[in-house]
């Protein structure tokens, strides 16, 4: 247990408290000096910093999406393959798949998919000839974000489905069975008896989504880099602006620390459930 | 009855197929423009063949890109930290399942709050300190950072593991002279291989695809892993779209073998993260 604790207190502990110091202060970085400036750094985040109120809208809207959209996908698919098929593991392979490619192919790969001229869903919607619904997705602020989403839709659905997977083989087939026995019908059944039974792994996706979606940085950065016009900009990808573009420290250790505010009220409850007996 | 069920049958296999075209349709289109020529690309449309398949794309790609540079380091950072990095969990997860420690739940609390510090809040503070020990410009040093990072997530699936397995297999153990060593290494890591399986498979791809830490740690180009390299690979490449599918291909062949060898697990593995 010794090592474990003495490298994850140097490599996150530490350092996670040294970035909440810096937070106080106003560092331009290198050997300049820091200035400590109390809560300055976050009282002007709030007030004064039109791209934060940008990022924390779109960390919120990217966090709906997930807990929606991502988790109730990520369930269909799994309750797909729970049923015994020829091939089941072959498709489980596919799915998953995107999810070990990183986020700078991921990046790569829907840029070019987006793209206007050569893209790929531009060619497929010029080849049915609906014209009207070319649309050069990432340039424009209004789309870029949702699009971003749809990649990572496509890119992460896998693990929350893995999860559903495995929390699904836990249900004891007995209660299915006994259930259709009873007359219930195939809707019942999922309402009244696998979702109850899910209830655990529900509650580690959520909270493991949640934490992701608030986190998402890498392909953002490799999409859009928070463009255009800083529209798609999220707290990550805000906060390593401010910290390496800028060269606010203070600015960018402050939004971390947001960050793990908000994230606070989410793992209380996950980690209290998590380290119960 | 049987007609119907036929039918739902042919509609869920419908269902299936769709479903794996999406999902594979990017794919098949990086395939089919890894082995195009530039001039085909940009010419024809999308989703055709090329006349004849151009191989020298992957040859080119992996000489420009410095491919098999990248991936060798990348592997050597990997070959560290995830045997390395699942070892430690494992002990330390041992002591949370099976050891009486002081206020056991209270610091496995602990250990899992580190899964919400977003890491880019460690980028400078850990750069400061590996700057101080001077492992800045090391792949070990890199491969230090990817297991603590990783240490919060495998403690708890590792004791999720360990937890399910009975306790009167230890009791078994212990009647054959087993001490607290023999016990985590003969008895209980052999039951834990689902788990294990999983977590070589996440960690190994974390390390494969980390960017933030790999970008700032190590500078040295030569040094570099793959996702930076890939990353400036792209910049230098900018359009030439048939080279750059080459090298996506390349590199996600190693994460393909892994996650091939160690899949068969993978499901059973996780259910140690859903049951807790």
């Amino acid at each position: 247990m010794l090592p474990a604790l003495v490298i994850y207190l140097s490599i996150v502990v530490v350092p996670a408290l040294y970035s909440l110091y810096l937070s106080f202060h106003r560092w331009r970085g290198g050997s300049s000096q820091k200035v400590f400036v109390g809560i300055g750094n976050y009282v002007q985040i709030f007030t004064q910093d039109s791209t934060f109120r940008i990022a924390i809208k779109n960390n919120l809207i990217w966090v709906v999406l997930t807990l929606i959209v991502t988790v109730s996908v990520a369930l269909i698919l799994a309750l797909l393959l729970n049923k015994r098929f020829i091939g089941r593991t072959a498709v489980r392979g596919v799915l998953y798949f995107p999810y070990i490619l990183s986020g700078v192919v991921i990046g790569m790969i829907w840029t070019w998919i987006y793209q206007p001229q050569y893209g790929l869903y531009n060619s497929i919607i010029k080849m049915i000839n609906l014209e009207s619904f070319k649309h050069s997705w990432l340039a424009d602020p209004k789309t870029s974000f949702y699009a971003i989403y749809v990649a990572a839709l496509w890119h992460n659905v896998g693990q929350p489905m893995v999860l559903f997977l495995a929390g699904l083989q836990a249900v004891p087939k007995e209660l299915t069975e006994a259930a259709e026995i009873d007359g219930a019908n195939r809707f019942q059944v999922f309402f009244r008896i696998t979702i109850p039974q899910l209830k655990e792994t529900m509650f580690i996706v959520y909270a493991t989504q949640f934490i992701s979606a608030l986190k998402v940085y890498d392909i953002v950065k490799t999409m859009t880099n928070g463009g255009p016009a800083e529209s798609t900009n999220t707290l990550a990808t805000l906060m390593v602006r401010q910290t390496f573009d800028f060269a606010n420290f203070g600015v960018g250790a402050a939004i971390s620390w947001i960050m793990i505010a908000i994230l606070l009220i989410v793992i209380i409850p996950y980690v209290s459930k998590m380290s119960k007996e | 009855m049987r007609t119907t069920k036929k039918l739902s049958g042919a509609v869920f296999y419908t269902l299936i197929i769709i479903l794996c075209i999406l999902w594979l349709l990017p794919m098949v289109f990086v395939v089919l423009t890894s082995i195009k020529t530039n001039v085909e690309f940009y010419d024809n449309a999308l989703l055709t063949l090329p006349a004849s398949v151009n191989w020298a794309n992957f040859i080119t790609a992996a000489r420009r890109g410095k491919v098999f540079l990248y991936m060798r380091n990348s592997l050597f950072v990997a070959l560290f930290a995830v045997p390395l990095g699942i070892l430690v969990q494992s002990m330390c997860a041992f002591a949370f399942a099976r050891l009486d420690i002081w206020k056991s739940n209270g610091v496995f609390a602990f250990f899992l709050f580190g899964m919400m510090i977003p890491m880019q809040s460690l980028l400078i503070p850990v750069n400061i300190g590996m700057t101080k020990v001077g492992l800045v410009n090391t792949h070990i040093g890199l491969a230090l950072v990817y297991i603590g990072i990783q240490i919060p997530f495998g403690i708890m699936v590792m004791r999720g593991a360990f937890r399910s397995i009975p306790v009167e297999l230890d009791e078994a153990g212990r009647l054959d002279g087993c001490n607290n060593i023999q016990l985590f290494t003969r008895v209980l890591l052999p039951c834990a291989k689902p788990a294990m399986s999983t977590l070589v498979i996440l960690q190994f791809l974390s390390c494969w695809n980390e960017l933030l830490f790999s970008s700032l740690l190590v500078t040295k180009s030569s040094l570099r892993t793959v996702p930076v390299g890939l990353l400036t690979f792209f910049g230098e490449q900018g359009t030439e779209y048939p080279l750059l599918c080459a090298a996506v291909l390349e590199i996600v062949i190693p994460v393909l073998i892994v996650y091939l060898v160690f899949q068969r697990y993978f499901v059973e593995g996780m259910s140690g993260a859903v049951k807790g």
